[in-house]
């Protein structure tokens, strides 16, 4: 036990290893986001606004690159409210002129009514530029670990808590 | 190095590496299996355009059309193992005054859940009853992909920004569908073949123009 802390070259080796895991998993997150121009390339769905198809949990893969034809309507994109930082997801309904200053106008498929009560006061219509990506891409509830990690903060010391354990105990 | 710790990281690791292989070989096969989607009918059966208050939130009087609809389509081949449910929505379209963009609005949709995803619709318990009934021991069942409707209500009034939309002329009802996967990629219907995947046939209307506004005013408020 606490072998690594008699031997520092292999502290430091271990450290190191452990640097180079977490500069690969930023760097594949801001290659991902520089490819697909979206600030954020996956999320993790939050609500159950557009049941059945998308469930709490699930993880979408965002495009938000309009290379052969402008974001138009039936499109499913995840947009960002003025002052508020929840992203949304929901599918364009309406769209009224062409370009960057086209309206849009969203809905959640399984919703009553349209999003005009979720937009910031007197904002009646999204333009693109409020848009952070389409939906291409569609993976099953692998997304709930992060809904669990934020609903029960405990989890994440837990988490922490054993990770530090293992690195301590683990022997090489 | 063999300690049991080590043993479930590698049992773990190469289950997810199955686990998405797999998804990734359930998501190819869409590409697949041929689709061959038509629309049989699609025309407009009433319209009318009223000046009111369309939503309760509605903060001034605007022109709004109504409009009926008949629909025959054949949607039945969307409908495979990893199809979770189809989005069929019809659109209204209409050219933008002043420049070449159009402007589009969704007047009608329907979610069609596969019966592998009846459990997770949003139906009345009932009608939920009824709806996994209708497919009991089919997993997949592709005559829910055959729709009929005839002088539908639009389930969405058109209005413009600008307030007014009567008399708008060269409007064309569309017929689109999403196709939602159990995993993979979100299609949507092709305007030209790509490869065992054809065009939607038929998807669009005869043009029509929009009435004049009705004499009387809407009661909604």
């Amino acid at each position: 036990m606490l072998s690594s802390l008699q031997n520092p070259r292999q502290a430091a080796a271990q450290l190191m290893n452990f640097g180079l895991i977490l500069s690969t998993a930023f760097m594949m997150w801001k290659g991902l986001s520089v490819i697909t121009d979206s600030p954020s390339p996956i999320v993790v769905v939050l609500s159950g606004s557009m049941e059945p198809a998308f469930q709490r949990g699930d993880l979408l893969l965002l495009w938000n690159r309009n290379l052969f034809s402008e974001t138009s309507v039936g499109e499913i994109v995840v947009y960002n409210v003025k002052d508020k930082d929840i992203p949304i997801v929901h599918r364009v309904v309406r769209k009224f002129g062409a370009g960057p200053e086209a309206k849009l106008l969203t809905k959640g498929d399984n919703n009553l009514s349209d999003d005009t009560e979720l937009y910031a006061p007197g904002q009646d219509y999204l333009v693109r530029k409020d848009i952070i990506g389409s939906v291409f891409g569609f993976i099953p509830s692998v997304g709930f670990v992060t809904i669990l990690l934020s609903e029960y903060p405990w989890l994440k010391t837990a988490m922490l808590g054993i990770m530090g354990l293992v690195v301590v105990l683990q022997r090489e | 190095m063999y300690s049991s710790l080590v043993r479930l990281q590698n049992t773990f690791g190469f289950f997810t590496s199955v686990v998405f292989a797999v998804a990734a070989l359930v998501a190819l096969t869409d590409f697949i299996t041929p689709r061959a989607p038509n629309v049989i009918t699609l025309k407009t059966t009433s319209l009318s355009v009223v000046k009111g208050r369309p939503h309760y939130y509605s903060s001034k009087k605007e022109e709004y059309a109504l409009i009926k609809f008949s629909l025959e389509a054949d949607l039945s081949s969307l409908f495979t193992w990893n199809t979770k449910q189809v989005f069929v929505y019809v659109t209204a379209e209409w050219p933008a005054s002043g420049d070449n963009s159009t402007n589009e609005a969704i007047i009608w949709d329907q979610i069609i859940t596969a019966p592998s995803a009846d459990h997770l619709s949003n139906l009345t318990p009932t009608a939920k009853k009824k709806l996994i009934k209708s497919a009991a021991g089919k997993s997949i069942d592709p005559s829910r992909g055959r729709i009929s409707v005839k002088n539908q209500r639009y389930k969405y009034q058109i209005t413009h920004p600008s307030g007014r939309i009567a008399g708008t002329s060269d409007v064309v009802l569309k017929l689109h569908y999403n196709v939602q996967p159990w995993v993979g990629l979100l299609t949507w219907n092709q305007n030209a073949d790509f490869w065992k995947w054809k065009q939607l046939k038929g998807d669009r209307s005869r043009k029509f123009s929009l009435p004049a506004i009705k004499a009387k005013a809407g009661t909604k408020n």
